[in-house]
């Protein structure tokens, strides 16, 4: 009996081993109608360029419109492999890394079958270009419902790109210490890439800045008397241990009829420098009259960028921001920083949006300092509720002292990145300088999404999803990704380890 | 007569099932919209590998069925009754019968309250059937070793957890009391019955120590603890519930037969009350028929918790203020306090993306009700309506909705205003529910101007 029970646990063993290693490769369908377009799978991996330690881009056919889908891989040095399980292509890791290895600066082609009506169809063969430049493997985000005021449960995240693992950095459950109130977690940031040294804010219950200053968790208090909140829109100096944050009075309102949802607006907003070897806030710029906002430095330090509102006229003065919100536009400034002395230089007008009725947010520079990356919408500095939020990217040689303006600066061309009237916001940089990142609407305008394209010498490549494993876990997951942003290592404190921080 | 505990258990059985399916369904109704059971292995698994996970996913698995009062009653009279025979399996009682019954009645009182879970009652019943199958095995080592294993196992699939009550960090008595008097009862009637056993077999042909006093016994415990239930069940709340529940089921006839008999005087009562009047074209000719609450009566300013804002939200998407039902429900849901999600939201929230165009969205919503046991036909049903503009148009309610939108977008806050109320009907005058609402907002204010400068604008056009 005993021996039965062996047997039979090493056989339940082996099927199980056989079972999650096996991938199903399908025979090539031996007849099938030729259709003269790309296949619309999802996400769309057609023609886009990606790096070559990517996981795997498994995708679908609509399952709607489908009943099987078969895709074939041939690698440049000829190998061949076919994918395809129901409408879904999901590729093992191991195997595909093997494929990007083998298609390194050169092209992987896919060949894409889709049984429709139990016809077969044969679609235009796309490539998949794989980059010689790799992706930073680690990026974090937070998961949240795309909520209005309240909020339920929602978790800083980080995911390792060269596969599909993503574990938890911090969730609001674990340090909240009044359930009918909530905890909101938020603006994870980290200095060059690191996580030796990084933050996130944990406001409402037991509420706090969470500091990680080499590898030492505490929980800081960022509001001063003189300053009219805690910090808020971090920047990290890339060299020294200091951080720069916009201070923000912020509101919310709601449209009755427009697709846009949500308005948030700050009633006001400042700027501070916070030194955490001496747990000292000192003001950047606090006038009362402007709104300054989303700091961020050059690379080198040299420079602090921000975003600051234009004047109103004077006849909107004094009218209740509710009714002039749409009036609120932001350009793009810099000042000089002297890491001697911690002073600031004169501001300088980088780019006037405003002279071309539009409004700038979230800038981001280029780690080799050439380019400046920003979203741009219509009005106001919340740009991924708009609709008509763009990214723009201007090589900063073309600014020589100036402000530039929509005449005089000549943008990078972005429509392989950019959606079709859809919110695209949040950009930034892979520490090489090779990927853009960014969190867009596309899909279904509502729930935010995490995409990719590839950058070199002002080019700019067609954006991809983050991949899944599951393709279709984009569809129903209902949550929006929340503030992308690239890390070069994962975050090794564990989320208990965080809590110790509020003890 | 050797079954005649049966015939007790029978009887405690129906007057739950009776308690459940006509003294308290709404308490069902209220826990079904809750949750949403996904027929779906994440979701499962999700569940399952927490501590508990068994006993909670068990639970939320019988909720969804609370959909149906009398099904849901069924359930609960099920489950209480088993926990009742396990308990009883554990130990002889003797005179002391009716004890065996106490977990039960401690379980069905902690089920009187709108935020305790059915995975606890579960968690009672795994620990009592675990119990059970090991007193069932013979003496010896692998009953040792299996109790061991048990211990861990049970833990794991049933005690471990904390999903026994809607709101964290809550620590619920009555469920813990349940689990220690379904462990702890059998075990003394055990040790006690165990050292009469020799004058208990002296007795054992008496009729009156094994039938009357056993009997009297069970009266005792059915007479105090069934009077304890109906002290504490909260028909104020049950009360209440069925005014919710009437109006998401758009049961207007039904709420003005309710109200006709017992004027509500709770805000959700009123806010419905005035619903069903506006609906069926009466409110304004029998707004001060009824108790009024001002204008918070009419529309209520939105609070942050998961039932009050619901009925609310019904009257803001009946207007055909969709943007601001949809914010409704979406927060309403957000504020359910254990993370789950709900059925009824999700219902609501793929019908105000579908009336506005926000397919995609929709199509999310009605994807994961297709993965339900209840609502997965009227997904499949409303799935092919996305993106066909002409088959909305003529839905009766999606194409009406759609015809009362607003025609100029404006910015709101939290407060409804009557310039809110204003610029609904004038976008569409043939919004009767916008007119009788502005009209009773007008009233309840005393805004005699505004009313009569309507009634003119209205008489002008005509």
């Amino acid at each position: 009996m005993k021996i039965y029970i062996h047997i039979y646990t090493q056989f339940l063993v082996a099927v199980l081993l056989l079972l999650s290693s096996c991938a199903n490769h399908p025979d090539v369908p031996s007849s099938s109608k030729k259709v003269n377009s790309l296949p619309a799978i999802f996400p769309d991996y057609c023609n886009v360029i990606v790096p070559f330690n990517i996981a795997p881009l498994n995708f679908m056919l609509p399952a709607d419109e489908y009943e099987a889908c078969v895709a074939r891989f041939t690698t440049p040095d000829g190998e061949q492999q076919t994918y395809g399980d129901g409408v879904k292509v999901q590729i093992p890791e191991e195997e595909w890394h093997v494929m990007l290895d083998a298609a390194k600066e050169k092209s992987i082609k896919v060949e894409v079958w889709g049984q429709k009506a139990g016809e077969w169809l044969s679609f235009t063969p796309f490539m998949i270009e794989v980059a010689k430049e790799p992706i930073d493997e680690y990026v974090s985000y937070r998961l949240i419902e795309p909520s209005y005021v309240a909020w339920n449960f929602m978790e800083i995240v980080q995911r390792n790109l060269t596969t599909f693992d993503e574990t938890q950095i911090f969730n609001n459950e674990l340090t909240c210490n009044d359930k009918k109130k909530g905890q909101c977690i938020n603006c994870h940031s980290y200095q060059n890439y690191k996580t030796d040294n990084m933050l996130f804010h944990v406001r409402v219950s037991n509420g706090g800045t969470v500091l990680v200053n080499d590898n030492k968790v505490s929980k800081v208090n960022l509001k001063r008397d003189y300053t009219i909140s805690a910090g808020v829109y971090p920047a990290w100096h890339p060299t020294a241990k200091l951080i720069a944050f916009s201070t923000n009075q912020t509101r919310q309102g709601f449209y009755t009829q427009n697709p846009n949802k949500i308005e948030v607006y700050d009633m006001a907003s400042d700027l501070i420098l916070y030194d955490i070897m001496t747990d000292s806030v000192s003001i950047v710029c606090n006038d009362s009259t402007l709104l300054e906002v989303y700091p961020t430095w050059s690379p080198d330090g040299k420079y602090l960028y921000y975003c600051k509102s234009v004047p109103f006229p004077v006849e909107l003065r004094d009218k209740d921001i509710t009714s002039t919100y749409q009036k609120v536009q932001y350009n793009l400034y810099r000042r000089s920083f002297d890491l001697e002395t911690h002073g600031f230089g004169e501001e300088e007008l980088v780019y006037d949006a405003a002279s071309n009725d539009k409004s700038v947010s979230l800038p981001r520079i280029s780690p080799d300092g050439c380019y400046l990356l920003f979203a741009q919408g219509q009005y106001g500095c919340f740009h991924i509720w708009h609709y008509d939020a763009d990214i723009v990217c201007i090589p900063m040689n073309q600014y020589t002292g100036t402000g530039l303006t929509s005449e005089t600066a000549s943008p990078v061309d972005l429509k392989f990145l950019n959606s079709d009237g859809y919110p695209e916001s949040y950009p930034s940089w892979s520490s090489n300088g090779h990927w853009m990142m960014l969190a867009s609407r596309r899909d279904d305008g509502n729930y935010s999404r995490v995409y990719f394209a590839y950058f070199n010498n002002g080019k700019v490549g067609k954006a991809f999803l983050l991949p899944q494993e599951d393709p279709e876990m984009h569809t129903f997951l209902l949550k929006s990704y929340n503030r992308p942003e690239f890390m070069v290592e994962p975050v090794r404190i564990t989320p208990n380890e965080f809590s110790k921080a509020f003890e | 007569m050797k079954y005649l505990h049966y015939i007790y258990t029978l009887l405690f059985g129906v007057s739950v099932l009776l308690f459940f399916g006509l003294a308290y369904p709404h308490h069902l109704h209220y826990q079904e919209q809750f949750q949403l059971f996904l027929f779906d292995s994440t979701y499962v698994w999700e569940i399952v590998r927490q501590p508990g996970g068994v006993a909670d996913l068990l639970g939320r698995f019988c909720t969804q069925f609370f959909l149906f009062a009398w099904v849901g009653a069924l359930i609960i009279a099920l489950l209480l009754s088993l926990v009742q025979l396990l308990t009883l399996r554990l130990a002889n009682y003797g005179w002391l019968y009716g004890l065996s019954f106490v977990p039960s009645f401690l379980l069905w009182l902690f089920l009187l309250d709108e935020n305790a879970l059915l995975g606890a009652v579960w968690t009672v019943l795994l620990t009592q059937l675990a119990f059970c199958g090991l007193l069932w095995l013979p003496d010896g080592w692998l009953r040792r070793i299996l109790i061991f294993v048990a211990f861990f196992i049970l833990f794991w699939i049933a005690f471990g957890g904390s999903h026994y009550y809607r709101i964290p960090n809550t620590f619920p008595t009555l469920f813990y009391a349940a689990w220690f008097s379904a462990m702890i009862i059998p075990l003394v009637m055990w040790l006690v019955v165990r050292g009469k056993k020799s004058e208990n077999a002296q007795q054992q042909n008496s009729f009156l120590t094994s039938h009357l006093i056993p009997l009297t016994s069970y009266l005792l415990v059915v007479v105090v603890m069934g009077a304890f239930i109906w002290k504490n069940a909260n028909f104020k709340a049950e009360k209440v519930m069925q005014y919710d529940f009437m109006a998401s089921h758009q049961q207007w006839n039904r709420i003005l037969e309710t109200i006709n008999k017992e004027k509500p005087n709770n805000q959700i009562g009123v806010t419905v009350q005035n619903l069903a009047l506006a609906m069926r074209g009466q409110l304004v000719n029998h707004l001060f028929d009824y108790n009024q609450n001002g204008i918070a009566g009419l529309l209520p300013d939105v609070q942050s918790d998961a039932t009050s804002p619901m009925p609310t939200a019904e009257a803001f998407y009946q207007l055909g203020m969709i943007y601001v039902a949809q914010r409704t429900v979406f927060e309403a849901q957000e504020a359910i306090l254990d993370f789950q999600k709900s059925a009824r939201c999700y219902k609501r929230l793929a019908q105000t993306n579908l009336i506005i165009g926000s397919y995609e969205v929709a199509r999310k919503y009605l994807s994961a009700l297709q993965k339900t046991l209840f609502y997965r036909e009227w997904a499949n049903e409303t799935l092919p309506l996305l993106g066909n503009e002409e088959a909305i148009a003529k839905h009766p309610e999606y194409g009406r909705l759609r015809q009362f939108a607003y025609d100029k977008d404006f910015y709101f806050s939290d407060h409804v205003t009557p310039d809110m109320l204003e610029s609904l009907f004038f976008s569409n005058t043939d919004n009767r529910l916008a007119f009788e609402y502005l009209k009773a907002y007008y009233m309840l204010t005393g805004d005699r101007d505004r009313y009569t400068k309507l009634l003119l604008h209205i008489s002008n056009k005509q």
